[in-house]
């Protein structure tokens, strides 16, 4: 019975334009990268551009594949997490703002598993978003002809971006369980920015490793240089919350009242 | 409580803040009959019908449906009960017939089922349009028939006739007339509008500031109505009253019964 209710939330999202939203903002990302890419490999160019060409190589970006794959680890650690969140908070949140929660609830299906396939159609939506940065990242940068791109360092890419991803992902159930709480998406994006930033700020800290939203700012470097193997009890804080998030989503909808 | 109870509540009571929407109530619907649960608005019949489906929690009583307390366990009851909770809502992107198939594959009803229903209800024109382009009429229709989809032995109508015109409400008072007598599903029925289940239920509950304060079978309610106006009403305001009946049958005839 589990297919069918995983069917259901994935036709649930048919002729909505929410995946292809989300795609095409991080499908951006590539795109501005590769337009600084352009503008400081060449100096003259960078000049001319004036305040973006300053910007540009005061952020430290050169005109390599090295400096390319940093900043989209980054791009999809720090703004993917809140693409992630909008996501996460739209499976969910959607049958509250289209007064489709009673009907679900009615259904004959034990709560956890509509908990359980919304949460598989996030994390689909979101590899699927992930891949096709990745594929497009890798033809600009081939396009652009930046120095350093091997089949070694693309692979590596992919094997960041996945990991990054997959951290990201591991913290989308307390979205969730924001969004049944709530019972809205409003809440669930505040949060996710409000603990984007909070990450951060902890992440200079030495509780970085600890707390679950810095975890990924430490990853792909937003808050020091990037670090290579992450801690194992960062880890286990994010694995925990994952699991927390899941439980405590599942509760929400099993025990508190669904007004609409 | 009889053995042939369908529904039975005991002592429910809810309270919002201050507010106390249902208070004490016992109720007992009987298999095969359709019960009108009638109050003004705000008398407490919503709430007490997301008791009976298990979308809100009783602060003080109970509710059995088939002999067995709501809310243990698996939801398998629910196969067995149809419902319509205020409004009619659909996923507004998928079409009527996508909503219905949805439903179907989830309370695992036959393949034909869905077309069965379209026909029930008149929804063949509307079929392949989308939920969130329909008329209020037809948004009302669909929510009936996602009710009926897996023909259920209960079903649980909140206030079915919202967004219906004349025709459509002597319509669906046939459709639910002939469920009952031919297939002995049990209807639990609210409604703010006397008249409209006068004609229509086995027995009616009225209920006010969430406490039963009268139930009644038809006989008992059309000997009291005849004695009201008998007592209370001038020759005028009977005649008016004929006069409207007369109106809305010409209306009715006019039409041909089908107007959407
Ligand atoms: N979620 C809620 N929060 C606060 N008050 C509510 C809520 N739902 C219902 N009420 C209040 O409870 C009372 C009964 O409401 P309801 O059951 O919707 O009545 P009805 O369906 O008979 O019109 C009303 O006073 C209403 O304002
Ligand atoms: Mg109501």
């Amino acid at each position: 019975m589990f297919t069918a209710v995983l069917a259901g939330e994935v036709v649930k999202l048919r002729r909505t334009t929410a995946p292809w939203v989300t795609l095409g903002c991080l499908m951006a990302g590539p795109l501005f990268l590769a337009l600084f890419m352009w503008i400081i490999r060449d100096p003259g160019r960078a000049a001319q551009f004036g305040l973006l060409g300053t910007k540009a190589s005061l952020s430290g970006i050169e005109a390599t594949w090295a400096s390319y794959a940093a900043f989209l680890t980054l791009i999809v650690g720090m703004g993917g997490t809140l693409l992630l969140a909008f996501v996460a908070a739209y499976v969910f949140g959607r049958e509250y703002s289209e007064g489709t929660a009673k009907v679900m609830l009615t259904l004959p299906v034990p709560r956890p598993e509509f908990v359980i396939a919304k949460l598989v159609v996030a994390a689909l939506w979101w590899l699927a978003i992930v891949l096709v940065v990745f594929a497009e990242a890798v033809a600009v940068a081939v396009w652009l002809g930046l120095p350093g791109i091997t089949t070694g360092a693309i692979a590596s890419l992919l094997g960041n971006l996945l990991l990054v991803a997959g951290i990201s992902y591991l913290l989308a159930p307390v979205i969730a369980l924001v969004t049944v709480w709530t019972r809205g998406y409003l809440a669930p994006v505040g949060f996710a920015l409000g603990m984007l930033l909070l990450g951060n700020v902890v992440g200079h800290t030495g509780w970085a490793p600890w707390f679950p939203w810095s975890i990924v700012p430490i990853l792909v470097g937003s808050v020091s240089t990037p670090v290579d193997t992450l801690p194992v009890g960062s880890l286990v804080v994010v694995a925990a919350t994952f699991v927390a998030g899941i439980a405590g989503t599942m509760w929400c909808l099993q025990a508190t009242d669904n007004t609409q | 409580m009889t053995t042939d109870a369908v529904v039975t509540t005991r002592g429910l009571t809810k309270r919002f803040g201050r507010v106390t929407a249902v208070d004490d109530l016992d109720l007992e619907v009987r298999r095969g009959e359709i019960y009108a649960f009638l109050g003004r608005n705000g008398a407490g019949k919503t709430t007490t019908i997301r008791m009976i489906l298990g979308l809100i929690r009783p602060l003080a009583g109970e509710v059995r449906v088939f002999g067995e307390p709501v809310r243990s366990g698996r939801p398998e009851w629910l196969r067995r009960v149809g419902c319509l909770v205020e409004t009619a809502t659909a996923y507004p992107n998928l079409t009527v017939r996508e909503n219905l198939e949805l439903h179907r594959r989830l309370t695992g009803a036959p393949a034909r089922a869905v077309a069965n229903v379209i026909e029930q209800l008149g929804l063949g024109d509307a079929a392949e349009r989308r939920a969130g382009q329909l008329s209020l009429g037809n948004k009302q229709r669909l929510g009936l028939a996602r009710a009926l989809v897996h023909a259920p032995d209960l079903l649980v109508l909140d206030e079915p006739a919202n967004g219906l015109d004349p025709a459509g409400i002597v319509e669906i008072r046939g459709l639910l007339r002939s469920l009952a007598d031919d297939h002995g599903t049990t209807v639990f029925v609210s409604s703010h509008i006397l008249v409209e289940v006068a004609h229509l239920a086995d027995r009616i509950g009225i209920v006010h500031e969430g406490r039963l304060v009268e139930e009644l079978d038809r006989a008992a309610l059309v000997a009291a109505a005849r004695a009201f106006s008998a007592a209370q009403l001038t020759e005028q305001q009977r005649a008016d009253a004929l006069l409207t009946l007369e109106l809305e049958r010409y209306f009715l005839a006019r039409t041909d019964g089908s107007v959407r």
